[in-house]
């Protein structure tokens, strides 16, 4: 899987948005960061509760300047029915069929022929801030990856457990 | 009305299950009845003590299956609730998880995710429903399954008494024992090959003739089998000393 300080890798995937078939590529989108989360497969109980998640903090998120892309080894035309089916989905969902793009990222899983549920923070200029991935049955923290989000939009060293509001810690210090 | 007959037809399956143990007890109780008449007359020559003996293993073997069926039956049932059981709660506190489970499964046996999903979303909406599909779809559990100990344990052992009753009834009730053994043998094959019928006629599959034929085979390999062992042994019986 990419580390923190490579540069994520770029591709073009066709997407569903706004219940419209698109394409996104990911060098052109702009955001001063954006949140790419990977997961296992539409139609599923526990994807939807993070992608459901994820657009309930739509605002907070863009109040960070963050811009959100889903992806699942899904089709386009699927992404479309999964969204309606959710009441709709207010960012892209990527259809990485084949799954290359989740393989260039280090977070497919071949046996089970999907997507791990792999988060990535990326800046403006897809240097990886963040990554996070856990297995496919276990599903991730909304509020978490927001408040990582935060914690890296303050530039600042931020100590375990620091939610938005609180003080940083002061500039220029690493650790 | 509907509901009445599937209802019906749930516990006419319950009881067919027990055919399982009456099938059993009667072949067991054919089968090593007569492989004790045929073996220990190979043995001994002594007809009496060839009754007793056989009287002696029907009476263990009846205890021994009845038993043997009845803690079966209940450690089967133990271990089924259990797993049910924990179904039950991870269903209460992980529902998803339960969903997944199903969709996966439903999934597996060829229906499209999507249809899937709409599937459980739907069974979902009655969570004893769902239960009841998750229980057969991803556990391999049905109710059918949740036998009756005591019940079992006595089917068990009274269809080994009647069938031990079948080659014994005749060896006892004619004199001359080589004539009796071959009534013996000739009711052994006659009640193996009956009970196959039997048990072809239930499973309604259109094969009672082999399923009796099958039945009249393993008869016949047993008691032959038992016979040449009784022969093979009884030069051991001729020079035991007291």
């Amino acid at each position: 899987m990419i580390r923190p300080g490579e540069i994520a890798p770029d591709f073009e995937l066709p997407s569903a948005f706004n219940n419209q078939v698109g394409r996104v590529r990911l060098s052109r989108v702009d955001a001063e960061v954006i949140v790419l989360f990977f997961y296992p497969h539409d139609f599923s109980f526990v994807c939807p509760t993070e992608v459901l998640g994820f657009h309930q903090e739509l605002d907070a998120f863009g109040s960070q300047r963050c811009k959100l892309l889903g992806v699942s080894v899904d089709d386009v035309e699927t992404h479309l029915r999964w969204a309606r089916e959710l009441g709709g989905v207010g960012y892209p969902l990527l259809a990485d069929v084949g799954g290359a793009v989740a393989r260039d990222y280090g977070c497919f899983d071949e046996q089970e022929g999907v997507a791990l549920r792999a988060t990535f923070i990326l800046d403006a200029n897809r240097s990886v801030l963040y990554t996070v991935a856990s297995p496919v049955n276990v599903g991730r923290s909304v509020s978490e990856t927001l408040r990582v989000v935060c914690a890296l939009r303050t530039g600042r060293l931020c100590p375990a457990d620091w939610t938005p509001g609180e003080q940083p810690g002061p500039a220029g210090s690493k650790f | 009305m509907a509901t009445l007959k599937a209802e019906q037809k749930k516990q006419r399956v319950e009881r067919l299950s027990s055919v399982r143990e009456f099938v059993f007890g009667v072949q067991d109780g054919v089968l090593t009845t007569a492989g004790v008449l045929f073996g220990l007359s190979g043995a001994v020559s002594g007809r009496l003590e060839v009754i007793l003996a056989a009287l002696a293993s029907t009476a263990a073997g009846a205890m021994s299956m009845g038993a043997g069926a009845y803690l079966g039956t209940r450690a089967e049932s133990e271990v089924i609730r259990g797993e049910l059981d924990r179904m039950r709660r991870a269903t209460q506190s992980e529902p998803y998880v339960i969903q997944e489970e199903l969709l996966g499964s439903l999934a597996a046996e060829g229906l499209s995710r999507e249809t899937s999903y709409r599937v459980v979303k739907l069974l979902s909406s009655s969570p004893k429903l769902l239960l009841a599909t998750v229980e057969e779809k991803v556990y391999g559990l049905g109710g059918a399954m949740l036998g009756n100990p005591a019940a079992d344990g006595l089917v068990m052992g009274a269809a080994f008494l009647v069938g031990a009753l079948v080659p014994l009834l005749p060896f006892v009730l004619i004199s001359n024992q080589r004539v009796g053994l071959a009534a013996a043998l000739v009711t052994t094959a006659g009640a193996l090959f009956a009970v196959g019928y039997f048990v072809g006629w239930l499973a309604d599959s259109g094969r009672r003739w082999p399923s009796a034929l099958r039945f009249l085979l393993i008869a016949l390999g047993a008691a032959s089998i038992g016979y040449l062992v009784g022969l093979a042994i009884s030069p051991l019986g001729a020079t035991a000393g007291p």
